[in-house]
């Protein structure tokens, strides 16, 4: 199910986001506040750096074991009598999901925030099976009743003013609603506790799993993960096969990095800890809980070039740091993870062709790498990525060339040389000052947003003839 | 659909391919949970009373409302104050045996009609039951835990203990004493390896809920608003005397 937006090539969606005045405003002061919130965060956590280690170490362990660790998952939930459901792709855990709407009689499915439903269009699958589903986690319910995209891995609205949302509420739940948070925040309140008690199907992603006990964990600050996991009788929990980690000790370093990563919380408001449906003699939970275990790409990276991506936590921290996606937000890459992150994760889910343009979305400053909680090294696997659409034939044929022309030139000191001498000829019409600020065919691309030093009157190679 | 032995199968033969990108093991686990657990609980009968102090700290920070009294027969007194500011008259709690005390004796002499959950509930209470607590203003129950580092509240589902007794009210109102509280995430992780540890699997509730402070979301301009889906308030009330529930 290919996003429309994707019909403009990302250049373009770049641009038009550049544009957006609105749009820039508020990515400034969504993404700066993020950033000062979890540097203050971690700057009260003296041992925060070594908890990062840990975390890191955890999640390779993990994947050096992953067929244990996944059999023992499935082992413990089915044990406490849930039921555990295998998806190779994002195609088949939609039709599990709906396989149960349509056995269990489910008319309507209350959702709390998913990474994992987004990125297999759980809720257009659902309304073409005449299932509804609502979203609801508050900035997840504003973009599901506008009809788009989430942002923002965890704000998912942060593009909307409270103005704009005051307009959706009052046009689609028929009243007049102040341009107040308090006010908007007390509306969706009360349409949504409606919704929780009369559903019939919970979906949620999942934090973590916990191999050991079978405990499916929810880190969430609205309290619509309770909710969900509470009232309906039936639980869905959609997680892709990578979240599962060995032991609550191990759950425990996570909980303490993913919310100050995140919010800066020193822990978000709710983390709920399931372990299979109701037990006899309670009086609230689900009748029937099902796991799906997710592939839809992460199998053939455990011996890929993205295996590290695959430690993400999806705290959004590399989105708010990163100069690009703080220019151009969410939307504009396209696809259900935005950011740099997001760039290797579609790579992954998607296909390397996905991210032909996208790939070059980052000045590979690094500061993704230095605030992910998992110490992912981004930068490496993007320049890598770069290197597989290059030999692959994905990347347009000039950049092929050029970098082919700047290998070759590179790899002969002879031809370095010459090239620097022929380079001073051909720069001559294009010098203004001392820069080159207009370049004439596709190398025009390259100065159209940015300067090229041209080659020196006099080479360091030249100089260090004389100098020696 | 893959079955769980064509899913592994692919997956074995991809880790085959790798020995990884460094050498690394999980967290160390403790090798005896339980005593582990009991070493926890010793250090923490002399070392609660700074543990209580940093605990209101940072529930404060959250916001959270702390009460502290001497004994069980003052928490009526708080709570009665606690639903008149709200000018409410109805409460939800959990069971006897959950809490350790019976809230309805407790808070009828003060004119507040009390529904505790009955423990072992079938189908009829169930249905009973929702229907009170999805109007229910104000919810009371223990806590299993209380981390200080943290301000957060951590409590285990099960029989008499219903999960949405802390979330559907607009005001919850945790009452414990000394031997909930923990000083560290770390403390939590031996508990609940300790508690996993029991293997009466079945016993235990579906769920187990860390609460730190009241519901919130800023998805709106990122301004804070609290009370989106859950409590509004969430209240502490701390009891120095207070006999631990089993």
């Amino acid at each position: 199910m290919p996003d429309p937006i994707l019909a403009t090539p990302f250049p373009r969606r770049a641009g038009a986001a550049l544009k957006d005045a609105f749009l820039q405003e508020a990515l400034t002061i969504a993404t700066t506040k993020f950033i000062d919130l979890r540097k203050e965060a971690f700057g009260a956590l003296p041992e925060g750096d070594a908890l990062r280690d840990r975390a890191r170490a955890i999640k390779e362990a993990t994947l050096q074991r992953l067929d244990y660790y996944l059999d023992q998952l499935a082992d413990n939930v089915e044990r406490l009598g849930g039921h555990v459901h295998w998806a190779s792709t994002a195609a088949e855990a939609r039709e599990i999901v709906l396989r149960l709407c349509r056995d269990r009689g489910v008319r309507t499915a209350v959702k709390s925030k998913s990474m994992a439903t987004e990125e297999i269009h759980l809720n257009e699958a659902l309304e073409h099976a005449g299932v509804t589903p609502i979203e609801t986690d508050l900035g997840e319910y504003i973009i599901q009743l506008a009809h788009e995209r989430p942002s923002h891995i965890i704000a998912p609205a942060i593009h909307k003013t409270k103005g704009q949302v005051a307009e959706l509420f009052s046009r689609e739940l028929k009243g007049q609603f102040a341009a107040d948070p308090e006010v908007l925040t007390a509306v969706a309140r009360r349409e949504l506790r409606q919704k929780f008690l009369a559903a019939d199907m919970g979906i949620t992603g999942a934090n973590f799993a916990v191999a050991d006990t079978g405990t499916l964990v929810l880190v969430t600050n609205e309290g619509n993960g309770r909710m969900v996991t509470s009232l309906p009788r039936l639980h869905v929990a959609v997680m892709g096969m990578e979240k599962v980690i060995p032991s609550m000790t191990d759950l425990m370093v996570f909980l303490a990095i993913l919310a100050r990563s995140a919010t800066g919380q020193k822990l978000s408001s709710y983390t709920t800890l399931v372990r299979g449906p109701r037990r006899p003699g309670e009086l609230e939970g689900p009748e029937e809980l099902h796991l799906i275990l997710m592939d839809g790409g992460r199998v053939r990276q455990i011996a890929g070039t993205l295996r590290e991506a695959l430690y993400c936590l999806r705290c959004g921290a590399c989105l708010n740091v990163c100069p690009v996606y703080r220019q151009i937000g969410g939307h504009a890459y396209g696809y259900t993870y935005p950011g740099p992150i997001g760039i290797l994760l579609t790579a992954m889910l998607e296909g390397d062709r996905s991210v032909k343009d996208l790939a070059h979305a980052s000045s590979l400053c690094g500061a993704c790498k230095d605030v992910c909680p998992v110490r992912i090294d981004i930068p490496r696997m993007l320049i890598e990525l770069r290197e597989h659409l290059d030999r692959g034939r994905i990347a347009p044929w000039p950049e092929r060339l050029v970098f082919r022309a700047a290998r070759r030139l590179m790899q002969s000191p002879w031809l370095f040389r010459a090239s620097a001498r022929v380079g001073r000829v051909l720069q001559r019409p294009f010098l203004r000052g001392d820069r080159l600020r207009r370049l004439p065919l596709f190398f025009g691309k390259w100065t159209a947003t940015r300067d090229l030093p041209p080659v020196a009157a006099r080479t360091f190679s030249e100089r260090w003839k004389e100098l020696r | 659909m893959a079955t769980r032995a064509e899913f592994l199968d692919r997956l074995r033969r991809e880790m085959r391919r790798t020995q990884g990108l460094f050498p690394a093991t999980p967290a160390a686990r403790p090798r005896a949970p339980r005593e582990a657990a009991e070493a926890v609980r010793r250090q923490l009968a002399e070392r609660w009373p700074a543990a209580l102090t940093r605990f209101q700290a940072e529930f404060e920070r959250l916001a959270g409302v702390f009460h502290r009294v001497s004994a069980l027969a003052d928490v009526p007194g708080v709570l009665a104050r606690i639903a008149a500011e709200k000018g409410v008259r109805e409460v939800i709690g959990w069971d006897r045996a959950a809490l350790g005390w019976d809230l309805a004796a407790a808070l009828s002499p003060h004119g507040l009609s009390v529904f505790a959950a009955p423990p072992g509930g079938d189908d009829t209470d169930r249905e009973s039951h929702l229907a009170v607590a999805a109007r229910a203003p104000l919810g009371v129950t223990g806590a299993d835990w209380a981390l200080a580092e943290t301000g957060t509240l951590i409590l285990r589902s099960g029989p008499g203990r219903p999960r949405t007794t802390s979330l559907l009210p607009d005001t919850h109102v945790a009452v414990f004493g000394p031997g909930a509280l923990l000083e560290t995430l770390e403390q939590v992780g031996v508990m609940l390896e300790a508690h996993h540890a029991d293997g009466r699997v079945m016993d235990a509730g579906g769920v187990i809920n860390f609460i730190t402070g009241p519901s919130r979301t800023a998805d709106i301009e990122l301004t804070l608003t609290r009370g989106v889906h859950g409590p509004k308030e969430v209240h502490v009330v701390f009891v120095d005397d207070c006999p631990s529930p089993p």
